[in-house]
């Protein structure tokens, strides 16, 4: 019984992290084919703008992260208006700004690797001592880590069902030819989407960090991981990608703890190359399939 | 011609090959005009022309005084024209109040959201039945008629619709026309392209057929209905 509560507990703390990088992504994805490479690097540089706020200026934790989804968000914008937009035109939309995004990443990256230093660093945002139920060992940063990721979830759901802002994003994602006529301003909406997945990588890299240390390619596993999700639940869709990580998230710990955490990735490819095999769209995606 | 829409010397189409040709057609405020000719001649493209989807490459359209040409489609929409597309082009995962709030998405649409979902409701019955219902899952009727109620919530001062009428039964036909003829009544700007040309000559003011690109023929509704060598020269009978 307390080895599943464990198992349950890592896994849906995982879960919630990968949910948050992975729901910038399929917005992103979703709303302009756009599948962006520098996600991981962004991600990265969520984490150390956060250590910079709190250790170099010495601010308290809340400021660190809003500073982190700030920088993280204007790289977003930023990434819009000079690699996305130019290219938006164009008819090899999806190839070119998959192979510029790989650039801005290694750009972001090594920027990270100038400020920062190759070497690994310690997350200052971090909850020491755990909760102790019978022989259930939790953290407190991971219980943080699940707080935080519901809200951050809950409040994307808001944004996207409840305000114009998220209506227009919607409408754009379904359908952009309509949503031009409607009278949304697409151009505008994909700066938004951007900026909004910038500004939750910030926050998943925090997440990530806290748990694994500081590195300045830190992010590219994590990526990895979101991009798995997001095929496994079709790329584009924001609820199934929310609901596909978690399970993933829970069946790596399942794994870690049966097999060791050598095969937990192994494992977890192998089960989206049968997804996919049985579903080339992924599990709530539509009949539509991306070759690129 | 306050609310006028003039095209001058258009043309336009995608990528090297241009569907609409040296165009010229105007419509006066108030106008009520159908569109015909045979299919692939550009009547959706001049549409999605005068809405922006499309980019002129040469000539002007020119609505109440404003060059659209050079502006962006929201910005077209802004201005008060209103275009139900070809295909409805809903959106999927969107119920049918959604799509039909989409439609008042602009603010000054927004603002008589309430009154004009009410007007669509009383119009067009079966949409409050289905107001909680996916767009996805709708039948073909059913969706045709979210893309004009959705089209009517934007309200705007120049209502364009492309082939109303495709592909539904007769008796959905009937009742689309219903709507259509409504507009008319309340001395809406329309243009309406439409592959029965007898049943739009019908109710149109004035018919305008596109051949190759290009006007071909303008007149009034019956004028049209009593030129059998026009209907037979370009409609094939």
């Amino acid at each position: 019984m307390d080895v599943i509560v464990q198992i349950v507990a890592s896994g849906l703390t995982l879960g919630a992290m990968y949910a948050i990088s992975t729901i910038g992504l399929a917005l992103v994805y979703g709303s302009l084919n756009m599948l962006n490479m520098a996600h991981g690097a962004i991600l990265a540089m969520g984490g150390y703008v956060c250590l910079y706020t709190m250790v170099t200026l010495g601010l308290p934790a809340p400021f660190a992260i809003i500073a982190a989804m700030a920088v993280c968000g204007a790289i977003g914008v930023v990434i819009y208006h000079l690699a996305a937009r130019p290219m938006l035109p164009s008819r090899n939309f999806e190839t070119q700004i998959f192979i510029a995004t790989i650039g801005i990443g290694a750009v972001i990256e090594n920027v990270i690797l100038r400020l920062f230093g190759p070497q690994p660093v310690a997350q200052p945002l971090h909850l020491p001592g755990a909760l102790v139920i019978g022989g259930v060992h939790i953290p407190y940063q991971n219980i943080l880590i699940l707080v935080v990721a519901v809200a951050l979830m809950a409040a994307t759901a808001f944004l996207l069902n409840r305000t114009r802002m998220g209506l227009a994003i919607r409408a754009t994602a379904q359908n952009r030819d309509a949503a031009q006529l409607m009278g949304v301003r697409v151009g505008r909406v994909y700066a938004q989407v951007l900026g909004l997945s910038g500004a939750l990588a910030a926050v998943s890299g925090i997440m990530i960090s806290s748990l694994s240390g500081l590195l300045p390619n830190m992010g590219g596993d994590p990526m990895l991981k979101a991009f798995v999700i997001c095929v496994v639940a079709g790329l584009g869709n924001v609820y199934g990608a929310v609901a596909a990580a978690i399970v993933l998230g829970i069946l790596e710990s399942v794994i870690q703890y049966v097999f060791g955490v050598q095969y937990s990735f192994a494992i977890l490819l192998l089960l989206v190359i049968a997804v996919l095999i049985w579903r080339p769209a992924g599990l709530f995606g539509r009949t539509q399939v991306v070759r690129l | 011609m306050a609310d006028g829409l003039t095209i001058s010397k258009l043309s336009a189409g995608y990528g090297q090959h241009m569907v609409i040709k040296d165009l010229s057609l105007s419509l006066a405020a108030g106008d009520f005009a159908g569109l015909i000719g045979p299919n692939g001649h550009g009547k959706t493209t001049l549409l999605r022309a005068i809405s922006g989807l499309v980019r002129a490459q040469q000539g002007a359209i020119a609505f109440a005084g404003t060059e659209l040409t050079r502006l962006r489609p929201d910005e077209i929409a802004a201005a008060g024209i209103v275009h139900v597309p070809q295909g409805d082009l809903l959106f999927p995962d969107m119920t049918v109040s959604e799509n039909l709030a989409m439609g008042a998405y602009l603010p000054a649409a927004a603002r008589q959201a309430g009154e004009r979902l009410e007007e669509v409701y009383s119009l067009l019955p079966k949409l409050r039945e289905r107001s909680n219902q996916r767009a996805s899952t709708l039948s073909g009727g059913e969706r045709r008629m979210v893309g004009i109620g959705r089209g009517l919530m934007a309200g705007g001062k120049f209502l364009m619709l492309d082939e109303p009428s495709l592909g539904l039964a007769p008796i959905l036909i009937d009742q689309i026309y219903s709507v259509i003829t409504e507009l008319k009544r309340h001395g809406r700007t329309v243009l309406v392209v439409e592959e029965n040309a007898t049943r739009i000559a019908e109710i149109a003011g004035r018919l305008h057929l596109l051949d190759n690109g290009s006007l071909a023929w303008s007149g009034t509704g019956a004028e049209f209905l009593s030129s059998p060598e026009i209907i037979a020269a370009y409609l094939g009978g």
